[in-house]
């Protein structure tokens, strides 16, 4: 069997479906372990423009690298305070912000897979989802990574290194930025999917 | 427990052929939002291979019937349906445990929700949302009003035809999926830009929800059934 045919979010996402779903740190009313992190950002489309209620959604490894899936043979030590997924949706001005906690690295099938975080985009012209992965500095230059090696050329790369912000720091949480430009000269690097 | 390469050949890249075209004419977004770069192949590994399961212990799944907004308020105006179907993976086998949410207009074609410009009235019985999970057989029903169609006022002329939005939550990352169905025999759907960017016959008409006949005894509403296949084979995640 062939799987279904995908076609766009499109422009009315209920507001419902993504409120109370950006923010990570909390779960079964324990907090998350580890450092607490706040990634935002701006979604832009062809030539700067804003794009709004794009929904972004996120999945990634507790602050040890462990995913709450049974696929991960440490599944049993996931950080009970912690699920992994979260749903953000864009504003007027494109903006979106998660908090959540800095993911841990793990290893897999021999290689180093350094703290990162999937996420996919769903908005309006889009008739499938754009997957991509967000890297984080101090990590993503020093080490290597088989996704993030899939990039060759440097500055692509680059694009899919979140930047450290100090001025979005907020609490215990400290800020790293991450823009999408889903097309044009820049634009973000996407998987194939 | 399967190995390495087992489970990274669980999923292929969707078949151009039979997805929907990725830029079509006059959807202006498609050609300002789609990448102009060719996608960049990578290994799947856990991040992309484990996903959100168990979702219903971080979102509510009890809302089954859009068609009333209080339990035992008055029913929304339209023509109540029932909204059901089986998810399975590409071997036909069950996903229990999936998470659907479905949003859709009401019977005037307005959307709850604030970037909807249309001049319709909204239904104040009309919850306009349901989310649940599926059932050990992978099986989902909901209760609803069929949605009426709607302009996208910025076209100028794109009626959209009555269509339930769909987005389901697998057991990977690599099956998550979000699409639209549509209803059978509605003019709109021919001159639909969507429906119709999906140039396989048999892929577009599964887009279209089958509309049984109905059974003796079932007169309360119209019923109508699509199933999905999530990308994956054997792909119910296994206790390693």
């Amino acid at each position: 069997m062939k799987p279904s045919v995908y076609c766009t979010i499109g422009p009315f996402f209920p507001t419902a479906f993504s409120d109370g779903c950006s923010d990570l740190t909390h779960y079964n009313g324990k907090v998350a372990r580890g450092q607490h992190i706040l990634l935002s950002g701006r979604v832009l489309e062809e030539g700067g423009q804003s794009t709004v209620n794009t929904i972004l959604e996120i999945w990634q490894p507790d602050a040890n690298g462990i995913f709450r899936h049974t696929l991960d043979p440490r599944c049993g030590q996931a950080d009970p305070g912690f699920y992994g997924w979260g749903r953000a949706k864009t504003d007027a001005q494109g903006r979106y912000e998660f908090r959540t906690v800095l993911p841990g690295a793990y290893e897999w099938d021999g290689s180093l897979r350094v703290p990162h975080l999937n996420m996919m985009v769903l908005a309006i012209g889009l008739t499938r989802r754009l997957v991509t992965t967000v890297f984080f500095p101090e990590q993503a230059d020093n080490l290597s990574d088989p996704v993030l090696d899939c990039l060759t050329d440097s500055d692509t790369r680059a694009r899919l290194v979140a930047k450290r912000s100090a001025e979005e720091d907020s609490g215990g949480a400290i800020g790293y930025r991450f823009d999408l430009l889903l097309r044009g000269p820049a634009e973000t690097p996407f998987f194939m999917d | 427990m399967k190995t390495v390469t087992e489970l990274q050949t669980c999923y292929q890249p969707y078949d151009d052929q039979t997805q929907m075209a990725r830029q079509i004419p006059r959807y202006p977004r498609s050609f300002t939002r789609v990448p102009s770069q060719p996608l960049t192949q990578r290994p799947l590994t856990l991040s992309e291979i484990t996903g959100p399961v168990g979702m219903d212990h971080r979102v509510g799944v009890e809302e089954l019937d859009l068609s009333r907004a209080a339990q035992d308020g008055a029913r929304a105006l339209g023509q109540l349906i029932s909204v059901s179907g089986r998810v399975t993976d590409e071997d036909g086998a069950p996903i229990a445990g999936a998470v659907v949410e479905i949003w859709q207009a009401n019977s005037c074609g307005k959307y709850i929700h604030e970037l909807d410009r249309f001049d319709a009235p909204l239904d104040p019985n009309f919850t306009g949302q349901g989310r649940l999970i599926t059932d050990s057989e992978g099986s989902y029903e909901f209760l609803s009003i069929k949605p009426g169609a709607y302009p996208v006022i910025e076209s100028g002329w794109w009626w959209r035809p009555p269509h339930i939005h769909f987005s389901i939550f697998g057991p990977s990352w690599m099956n998550r999926y979000v699409t639209q169905i549509f209803f059978p025999g509605e003019p709109l759907n021919e001159i639909d830009l969507l429906l119709n960017g999906v140039h396989d016959e048999e892929a577009r008409q599964s887009l279209i929800f089958e509309a049984p006949a109905p059974e003796m005894g079932a007169v309360r509403m119209i019923p109508f059934v699509r199933d999905f296949v999530l990308r994956g084979k054997h792909a119910t995640p296994e206790l390693p």
